[in-house]
């Protein structure tokens, strides 16, 4: 067993909406990566995924709050330290993020460089722009990406050699920990690969130690991670090794999501077909018991009632349900 | 349909307008069943009377007297005529004979008057006054104690026939009739204007017209952008160039450079309300056909108007049945912009002598025009230009609180604040 | 620099075609209209004329004088010409007086009063909305109502409150003109100091008015910009707020930029009105005196005037912009 990169125990997070709503998005969720492994997290629209991605860099603000729960990255429990401290010696470089919509995630108005430059301030401000500008010609041209994006304004790359510049950017501090929310979602198929081979490359060559990689496309994730986590209103709902989890999913909410297919036809490409009937349950109070019951189509009454925890299978394998493994597979045939 | 019509409503911000704006609507409903008059009939001889209820002193003799006795008439009396320059002369002269200056309080008639008569000597000759001065002192005393003197006033009338003046009637200063029995009392709450027209019969009247010159306005001015923005945005090709073209010369031009142009080109004479309505919605259509064709350019490549296309249906299919109801929303709010901006537009316009004519009806603007002209704002006659003001302000206010609270619910994503 | 003079070169094709266009349309608007000017102001110098013969006399002179017997295209060809010598006929109500002339001493006044109070005002606005957007809380509770009061009032509504309040009720200024009335225009400092103060009311009002606009968009412009995704991944990697701030206001300012140079038309004309209400000296009056005079000529050039200053100041605002927007250039370069 490898040397742990990130852990995650209990962590709750919740969104106080304006009208004071409390909105616990991510529920007691616990993981653990070790080093040089990859993380999948797959679930539909709004389970979670993208505010667990911001709760596991333990630095919050408005609308989203900390609760509870510790975070400990490379042996350093973050959770409870200074926001400060965090923002300076955390955030970059120890884990990364890019976020969901990289499409906007660089100021329009300001140069590639000039916002690397405001990066690496905040950690070394005493580097002059020439040797910020050598440092990430450097690691530019190592990632594959030409240097002159560093001249560019946002609006003059195209859309895959932007998300190309958006990771080559979260990882310029060198972080540990790299978490990729839906990275690759709004692209087409050729920049779909050349980013994917991009993240691939980054944890080959060790420069990010372990990576979290978010999207509802299962398909991709059996291609880059390890591990698969299935999500649900802001709970796990199952984590498999990615074969397992992609090929023999447990839970019938993770059988359901492997059922969801994206039909390739040109034209209606967007189209989602969902398997599972129903809508996932409002957050802001969500159903007693498990919260996948109105849904499940082996719903017993037991299910409505009592909250239900994580059942054990082996060493990797777990999933949330009252059933047991073999009452399932029965039930599956 | 029904389901959006209760979010809309639960919108605060909507509602308040709602509310605003359906009260004054009711008022100006409801007013003229009561007060069926002309607005432009001149009742006043005279400039800028009062708000106030009016009550015919004709009348008042004739009808039967009942006698009160109330101890402050005489205080109120005299009040009533000791007007605040009267007031400063008692008080020089009150000074002058060695009153304290702390001691005179001018508000406060009974006081005054005790002084009065203490120190006023009709035969004293103090310093710094001159003869007519002291004329001016004998006389306002003894008009303020002839009023405290219990005499009454003797209506007299020539008789017809021998041509001598005979007394008819006696008023007694205790004397009070009914204002109901009064034959004649007309209540002007907002009194009149500079030619003597009732004021809130006019605004009322005005309101009524300004709503409809917004009305008339905001729906040319809404069918042509809208028209323009969907042949630009959905045929698109040269046809959208062209329009766009045109459009874009127009958001430079000032429209109120068209404005000006156009109204005073068609005459005071030819200027009804109606005219001035279709040359601002003609001048104002820019800005909804700029945001309608954005919106149309954004859905002509929707899965649902693809499937549309496919299935074979004609662009007026297309247009009414797969565009129009995604834009609805947005053209309701453009109309209720468009509304308050004729409104005002039509103001402005009467304020540079370019309104409707004076002759028909009456319009805010022109009522601000008017009040201007004869310097009502100047002269402290606020009853004649405030209310305008008022009415203005509030239909504005209503209208683009309602489209903000519309705006709040059909795009939830604007609602962070 | 390549960037920009394609830019500028752009803009300005763009500009002129708009002018000939207004130009156009400023010929045209009102001969389609019905109505005879020339009538009118034979109507005006022939009254207790009885001698029909002599009104038509009359009515033949003028027609000639201002070319309206001539075939419209002749017409056409005349007005340019005498446009760009800087004629611009003779006006009704004050003739034999040139419209050029009074046109001249009206301007100027107009030009001195709205332009720095609508830059002051947008200024000001701006800051208020972005600190609105920032601050939050009470001051944006304090803001908003206030600036959503102002917007809704007309410019000439504002200007009859302030004008009643500071003018009639405090007595602080003047009540209307350009300058004291029993003056004489020189360069004493009597004269400045007259004017300084005259200037101070329709100033101030024409400021708040863009106050007003101004800080609601800025403000929702703001709010918008720091919801924006830069500005959450700024932060997650550790960039300062103080500095996020910064990419926010910078990017809420540009469409700023814009909505000013497409809404300057709109601000000038509802000025108009508000000087009218102060009787300022301006342009604003001078419609006024034209419309009262049914002077034709007066009207038209004054439009002419107006459509030209306007256009002179969106095409200034878009240049500035074009240097302030890095993205301008870029666009421009491939
Ligand atoms: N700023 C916010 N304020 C309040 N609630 C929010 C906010 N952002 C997200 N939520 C709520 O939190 C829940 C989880 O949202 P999240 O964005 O994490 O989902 P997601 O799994 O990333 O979905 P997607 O696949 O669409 O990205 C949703 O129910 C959403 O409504
Ligand atoms: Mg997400």
């Amino acid at each position: 067993m490898g040397k742990v990169m990130l852990e995650v125990r209990n962590l709750t997070t919740k969104y106080i909406t304006r009208f004071k709503e409390d909105i616990y998005a991510v529920d007691h969720v616990s993981l653990k990566i070790e080093e040089g492994k990859s993380l999948g997290i797959a679930g539909e629209s709004g389970c979670g995924k993208s505010t667990l991605a911001l709760s596991l860099m333990g630095y919050y603000f408005p609308p989203l709050y900390y609760t509870s729960g510790d975070i400990i990255i490379d042996g350093k429990n973050i959770s409870g330290m200074d926001p400060d401290v965090v923002r300076k010696s955390i955030l970059g470089k120890e884990v990364a993020y890019i976020p969901q919509a990289a499409m906007n995630a660089l100021n329009p108005t300001q140069k590639v460089i000039r916002f690397i430059e405001d990066v690496i301030h905040v950690h070394e401000p005493q580097k002059s722009k020439k040797e910020i500008y050598e440092f990430a010609r450097d690691r530019f041209e190592q990632l594959g990406l030409p240097a002159n994006v560093l001249e560019k304004y946002p609006v003059e790359l195209s859309g895959g050699m932007k998300q190309r510049t958006v990771i080559a950017i979260s990882v310029i501090l060198g972080p540990k920990v790299l978490i990729a929310d839906e990275p690759s979602s709004a692209l087409d198929v050729t920049s779909q690969k050349m980013v994917i081979k991009m993240l691939r490359d980054l944890m080959d060559s060790g420069m990010i130690k372990a990576m979290i990689f978010i999207t509802h496309e299962l398909p991709l994730l059996y291609n880059v991670t390890d591990d698969i986590m299935v999500m649900y209103a802001g709970q796990i709902f199952e984590k498999a090794p990615a074969h397992e989890a992609v090929f023999d999913p447990l839970h019938p909410y993770s059988q359901g999501l492997m059922g969801s297919i994206i039909v390739p036809e040109a034209g209606l490409r967007d189209v989602k077909l969902t398997a599972i009937p129903g809508t996932p349950p409002n957050l802001k109070n969500p159903p007693s018991g498990c919260r996948f019951a109105p849904r499940c189509k082996y719903v017993k009454p037991i299910c409505k009632v009592t909250s239900v925890g994580m059942v054990h299978v082996g060493e990797d394998r777990m999933y949330r349900c009252v059933m047991s493994e073999e009452e399932i597979r029965e039930l599956q045939q | 349909m029904k389901h959006l019509l209760q979010q809309v409503f639960r919108s605060p911000k909507f509602l308040v307008g709602f509310v605003i704006f359906s009260l004054l609507l009711l008022f100006v409903l409801i007013y003229p069943l009561f007060v069926p008059d002309n607005p432009l009939g001149i009742i006043g001889q005279g400039t800028f009377f009062e708000p106030g209820i009016y009550v015919n002193a004709y009348d008042v003799i004739g009808t039967d007297p009942r006698t009160l006795m109330l101890d402050n008439a005489a205080a109120n009396r005299i009040a009533s005529k000791l007007s605040p320059a009267d007031r400063t002369a008692m008080q020089e002269y009150l000074v002058a004979v060695g009153v304290d200056e702390e001691d005179i309080e001018l508000e406060d008639t009974e006081k005054l008057l005790d002084l009065w008569e203490a120190y006023y000597d009709p035969a004293a000759r103090p310093a710094g006054f001159t003869a007519a001065q002291r004329r001016y002192y004998g006389r306002l005393t003894n008009n303020l104690f002839g009023i405290l003197s219990l005499e009454s006033v003797v209506i007299a009338a020539e008789n017809p026939e021998t041509g001598v003046m005979e007394q008819i009637d006696e008023v007694k200063q205790s004397d009070y009739v009914n204002v109901n029995k009064v034959a004649n009392v007309r209540w002007l709450p907002l009194g009149t204007d500079n030619f003597g027209r009732d004021v809130l019969t006019q605004l009322v009247s005005a309101t009524k017209t300004s709503l409809q010159i917004g009305l008339v306005a905001g729906s040319i001015a809404t069918a042509i952008g809208l028209t323009l923005g969907l042949i630009a945005g959905y045929v698109g090709g040269w046809l959208d160039d062209i329009i766009m073209f045109i459009t874009n010369l127009f958001t430079v031009i000032p429209g109120i450079v068209l404005l000006i142009l156009i109204s005073f080109s068609i005459g005071q004479e030819n200027r009804g309300a109606v005219t001035v309505a279709v040359v601002i919605g003609i001048t104002s259509w820019v800005w909804t056909a700029r945001a309608v064709r954005a919106q149309v350019v954004s859905l002509r490549n929707r899965d649902h108007v693809n499937l549309s296309k496919l299935s074979g249906h004609s662009v007026a299919h297309i247009i009414v049945n797969d565009i129009l109801p995604y834009i609805a929303s947005y053209v309701i709010m453009a109309l209720i912009l468009q509304i308050s901006s004729g409104i005002l537009a039509e103001a402005g316009l009467s304020i540079l002598g370019l309104g409707p004519k004076t002759t028909e009806v009456p319009t805010l603007g022109l009522m601000m025009n008017w009040a201007l002209i004869y310097s009502a704002h100047v002269t402290n006659k606020w009853w004649a230009w405030v209310p305008v003001i008022v009415t203005i302000a509030s239909i504005s206010f209503s209208l683009n609180l309602m489209n903000t609270g519309l705006d709040q619910v059909f795009n939830p994503a604007l609602r962070e604040d | 620099m390549k960037g920009y003079s394609k830019y500028f070169g752009g803009k300005l094709l763009w500009f002129s075609v708009t002018f000939v266009a207004a130009f156009l349309l400023n010929f045209i608007l009102p001969r389609l209209m019905p109505g005879d000017p020339v009538a009118v102001i034979t109507q005006r110098v022939t009254t207790g004329m009885t001698s029909q013969a002599g009104v038509q006399k009359v009515y033949e002179e003028y027609a000639n004088l201002f070319g309206t017997n001539k075939p419209m295209y002749e017409q056409f060809f005349l007005y340019v010409r005498n446009v760009f010598r800087g004629d611009l006929g003779v006006s009704f109500s004050q003739f034999p007086r040139p419209v050029a002339d009074i046109l001249r001493s009206s301007i100027w006044w107009t030009v001195a009063l709205q332009f720095p109070a609508i830059i002051l005002g947008w200024i000001i606005g701006n800051t208020l909305g972005a600190l609105a957007a920032y601050l939050k809380g009470g001051f944006d509770k304090m803001l908003l109502p206030i600036s959503i009061f102002i917007s809704n009032l007309p410019a000439f509504g504002l200007a009859i409150v302030m004008l009643v309040i500071f003018g009639v009720d405090l007595g602080w200024f003047p009540t209307s003109g350009g300058y004291g009335f029993d003056l004489i225009p020189n360069m004493s400092w009597q004269f400045v100091w007259s004017v300084i103060v005259h200037y101070q009311l329709p100033f101030w009002t024409i400021v708040l008015i863009a106050i007003g606009g101004q800080a609601i968009g800025m403000r929702s412009m703001a709010i918008y910009e720091l919801n924006a995704d830069y500005v959450k991944y700024a932060r997650f990697l550790g960039i300062k707020d103080r500095k996020t701030i910064m990419y926010v206001f910078r990017n809420a300012m540009l469409p700023q930029i814009t909505g000013l140079a497409l809404s300057v038309g709109t601000m000038v004309g509802g000025n108009l009105v508000a000087e009218v209400i102060f009787s300022y000296p301006g342009l604003g009056q001078t419609i006024l005196t034209g419309v009262m005079g049914q002077d034709y000529p007066l009207i038209s050039a004054t439009t002419l005037v107006i459509t030209l200053m306007v256009l002179i100041a969106t095409f200034v605002i878009e240049i500035l912009y074009g240097f302030i927007d890095p993205r301008v250039k870029a666009a421009q370069a491939d």
